[in-house]
């Protein structure tokens, strides 16, 4: 039953591996890049890095501060103004994939001075960016739109070949 | 029965026939008469019949309950967690049960021994108001059988629901040996009887604490959903003393009522004190009723006026609790005044009825109808709900009856002394009827009580 | 007077009274401000976007039945739903001026829950982490919870015949939050609605969303001060009643409704025996003890005999 899926995931992993080193060197911009945080639930997502660079020509529309356009927002100008490109420009060189796990809890613990305290997570990052922009331009917005849905995906939403079968009992019953 | 009287047959009201010869229990259960007597009066009688139909669709569904789960029965839901059993059972049955407390008090504690033709009638109603309250709650919850789990198992001392276990167990427990002095006459166990009579005083002043605190305990487990309850029904801090002041008349016109069926539908079982008293009983019962209501109808505007709720009553909500305070308090009270001034009886007794449907009304108000008003839904009862909650109602009856047939609660049971010197009896009844008191140290003494002189 | 008789009396009301004594003890208990390194979960609702997900999760992560329709299905909108024994956590939509506001509901892990504090037995246990837990194997079954409960949240398995339990949202206190992993539901959320933290940073790190973004978020955090504070906290872009939160709750625990009531308790059990058994030597003192009882034990000497002799 699983064989048909069995060649996506070593797949997935070496469109990921190969699309880690470009973007974390900055060397030369990757056209494509697989998000795969979801990867347990969701195909990764095949970024089509080279189509919203053309959409959006503004690097910082979504690197906010790391890369193209350097801080713009007012409130950030007041200590940021100065600030450099930064070298990780990669959302997963900040934003932690685990930001709610115990460790996480004890570093936050550690630097309460910080200021940037409330830095969501990797997947946070990643949705608030996408979506916050899709809603406003118009893009897909539907969790499937951007990443089919996998076996595991659809037995943890009831969904596809999970769906629950609607009989008139056991609907009532349960 | 009646029948069976006017032929002249025997009954049941000492340990002795007229042949001197002890009744044996049988013949004490069958009131005197023989089985097949016995069974064609109750087979003679249409309530009976009814009740027999009641039975046979309630008692399977109520088994049903506990083999199909509590949705089978109940349209509880998350929102409304209790219904009908609750609801009426528990919440209207309390407090129509406050007689025993109250008739024990009037009698034991102040003295009023003009009260004591009805004293037993009152512990009696109170024990089986909170007998078939508990066993409606045991309907409702959802694993009766874990019950005692309050007293032994783990303890919420903080809940006012531990209040009203530990209070209604232990009350029940005091009402019980209140009224098995009645049961041990009839059995003929008088060590038993002298020995509850000396804990009297004791049982009575427990029950009066007992009663206070959990009359108001059930009020106040309604100020745990101050969002809940409609603010006209609700009151944080007068909650239990609307709950509490409200039982008084409750149970005093539950007296009046069960009294007034008691003397129309078995005459034959109420002794001439019972009846040459009941008038006057009544009419003084209603008065207690009347101070109640009174009390209460002051403390309710008092807690409107406390929490500024008077625009409510300008609502659909308002004229429906307008509604219950007629019904149930300002009529009630107007028919009492009226009744007690030209010495009505009639309209004593019916306003007596009004009172009790208007305290079953608030009950039902808060817990059911008016609760969650915010919430769009209505939660209406399951018809199975209804039918358990009658069903439940008719074995209550069933039980009160046949104590009432055989116990020595409407007639005071005739001891070998009294049987043979007929005056006796006659004059004390008279001196029950208040015209005289009994004088004191007559031959109506033990020698105990003599040697004490 | 049976000097004697008088005496058991008082010592039966003196047993009596103590049997209600374990009362006192709960006015004695003030109120209660939380566990300090309590955790919680901040809610923003301007994220959320409806997809369901966190229902998803929960429903697997505490192993709930088979939903009636997948978890991606986005007809159940249609109607305001609510937390039952099947689903410890659902997500309802309110349409707004703004486009529509998804609520995520579930236990919100009240400081002093009014659950706890209404249960008989005690079945209810506010854990050091935050989390209300509840314990299946001493609940009766009153549903005192489910009526007391400020957010309607607790549900009950009403179609179980032997062993039917409240069930509702535990914080995923056994399988995660004890470990000091995130619940379920915030581990999956795709919009990091969730924000799962210790509740005092959550605090702050709302007024600071609100400091900072001013025109996104109404100036309120509920779960601050509802009830007493709660461990899970919500802000929100539009009204908090818009989107079906019970603005007219006040900031004091529920339990502090109940405390005029729990007060009387011990002054009804300490005054009330000596009162009312001063009423009746007043009340009875002047007719010469005769004791009339209708049904007095005068009369039964004959049978006392009688007994005797069997």
């Amino acid at each position: 039953m699983d064989t048909g899926f069995n060649w996506v995931k070593p797949m997935l992993l070496m469109i990921a591996l190969a699309a880690i080193p470009s973007v974390s060197l900055g060397a030369g911009l990757p056209d494509r890049i697989a998000l795969d945080s979801l990867k347990n639930l969701y195909d990764s997502v095949q970024f089509n890095h080279a189509g919203h660079i053309r959409l959006l020509k503004d690097c910082a529309g979504c690197h906010h501060h790391t890369t193209g356009n350097l801080v713009e927002d007012a409130n950030c100008v007041r200590c940021h103004q100065n600030s450099s490109e930064t070298k990780v420009v990669a959302c997963r060189g900040c934003h932690a994939a685990q930001p709610f796990s115990a460790e996480a809890q004890r570093k936050k613990q550690a630097e309460m001075k910080l200021y940037h305290q409330d830095k969501p997570g990797l997947k946070g990052a990643y949705h608030l960016n996408c979506m916050g922009c899709h809603q406003k331009m118009g893009g897909p917005t539907g969790c499937k739109d951007c990443h089919p849905m996998n076996k595991t995906g659809e037995a943890l939403y009831n969904t596809g070949s999970f769906a629950p079968k609607k009989t008139g009992k056991a609907a009532k019953e349960h | 029965m009646k029948r069976y009287k006017k032929e002249g047959k025997e009954l049941v009201d000492s340990m002795y026939r007229k042949n001197e010869r002890k009744w044996t229990l049988k013949e004490k259960l069958f009131l005197g008469l023989t089985p097949q007597q016995y069974m064609a009066q109750a087979l003679r009688n249409p309530f009976n019949w009814i009740l027999a139909a009641i039975f046979a669709v309630g008692i399977p569904i109520i088994l049903g309950r506990f083999f199909f789960g509590l949705s089978w029965v109940t349209h509880s839901s998350c929102d409304y967690p209790w219904g009908m059993f609750l609801g009426f059972g528990l919440f209207a049955m309390v407090p129509l049960s406050s007689s025993g407390f109250q008739l024990g008090t009037t009698v034991e504690v102040f003295g009023r021994h003009d009260f004591e033709p009805i004293e037993r009638l009152g512990l009696l109603n109170g024990l089986l108001g909170y007998l078939f309250a508990v066993i409606y709650l045991l309907v409702d919850l959802g694993q009766p059988w874990r019950l005692p789990y309050p007293m032994v198992v783990s303890f919420g001392p903080a809940a006012v629901l531990f209040l009203v276990a530990w209070h209604v167990a232990t009350y029940l427990s005091v009402q019980v040996a209140e009224v098995s002095s009645a049961f041990f006459e009839w059995i003929g166990f008088p060590v038993g009887k002298r020995g509850v009579r000396k804990i009297t005083l004791g049982l009575t002043v427990a029950g009066i604490i007992l009663s206070t605190l959990h009359q108001g305990a059930l009020g106040a487990l309604f100020t745990y959903a101050p969002g809940k309850v409609h603010p006209l029904w609700y009151s944080a801090s007068f909650q239990w003393l609307h709950f509490f002041v409200s039982s008084l008349p409750g149970g005093l016109c539950m007296v009046i009522a069960v009294s007034t069926i008691a003397v129309k539908t078995m005459t034959w079982r109420c002794d001439d004190r019972f009846k040459e008293n009941l008038d006057r009983l009544t009419i003084s019962l209603a008065k207690g009723a009347s101070m109640g209501l009174a009390t209460y109808l002051t403390i309710k505007l008092i807690g409107i006026a406390h929490d500024n709720e008077w625009e409510y009553l300008a609502t659909g909500w308002g004229q429906w609790f307008m509604l219950e305070m007629f019904i149930g308090v300002i009529a009630p009270l107007v028919l009492f005044a009226y009744g007690i001034k030209n010495r009505l009886v009639g309209v004593v007794r019916f306003s007596a009825f009004m009172t009790v449907f208007g305290v079953v009304l608030n009950r039902v108000n808060t817990a059911m109808i008016t609760f969650n008003w915010k919430l769009a839904e209505r939660e209406i009862p399951h018809w199975r709900e209804a039918v358990i909650s009658l069903t439940i109602f008719a074995i209550y009856i069933v039980v009160y009856r046949f104590i009432l047939y055989r116990l020595p609660i409407l007639y005071a049971w005739k001891t070998a002394d009294e049987l043979e010197p007929v005056a006796e009896t006659a004059r004390t009844a008279k001196a029950y009827a208040g015209e005289e008191r009994l004088a004191v140290g007559t031959s109506y003494k033990t020698n105990e009580e003599a040697s004490f002189q | 007077m049976k000097r004697r008789d008088f005496l058991k009396g008082c010592m039966l009301c003196g047993a009596a009274s103590s049997l209600g004594l374990p009362a006192k003890k709960a006015w004695g208990s003030g109120s209660f401000e939380g566990y300090s390194e309590g955790m919680g979960v901040l809610v923003d609702l301007t994220r959320c976007i409806g997809c369901r997900s966190c229902e998803a999760a929960c429903n697997k992560e505490q192993k709930l039945p088979e939903p009636e329709v997948p978890f991606d299905d986005t007809s159940v909108f249609e109607e305001k739903r609510r937390p039952t024994e099947k689903a410890y956590t659902v997500v309802n939509r309110y349409e707004n001026k703004g486009g529509p506001v998804y609520r995520k509901i579930q236990c919100n892990h009240c400081n002093e829950p009014a659950c706890l504090t209404s249960c008989f037995v005690n079945a209810y246990t506010k854990t050091k982490e935050g989390a209300v837990i509840y314990n299946p194997k001493v609940c009766v079954g009153c549903r005192n919870c489910m009526i007391a409960c400020p957010f309607n949240v607790p549900g009950y398995s009403y179609s179980s015949a032997t062993n039917p339990v409240v069930k509702k949202c535990i914080f995923c206190y056994d399988t995660r939050v004890k470990y000091g992993k995130p619940p379920a539901c915030v581990e999956v959320c795709p919009q990091e609605v969730l924000t799962f933290g210790h509740r005092k940073d959550l605090i702050k790190m709302g007024h600071e969303r609100i400091r900072e973004t001013p025109d996104k978020y109404v100036d309120h955090i509920y779960g601050e001060k509802e009830v007493g504070g709660t461990g899970w906290l919500y802000l929100s872009g539009v009204p908090f009643d818009k989107v079906g939160f019970d603005t007219t709750l006040a900031n004091e625990p529920i339990i502090s409704n109940v405390k005029d009531f729990l007060g009387t308790v011990p002054m009804v059990l300490a005054i009330w025996p000596a009162l009312f058994t001063g009423f009746h030597l007043l009340s009875t003192r002047n007719k010469g003890h005769d004791e009339g009882h209708g049904h007095d034990q005068s009369k039964s000497t004959r049978e006392d005999s009688d007994n005797e002799k069997i």
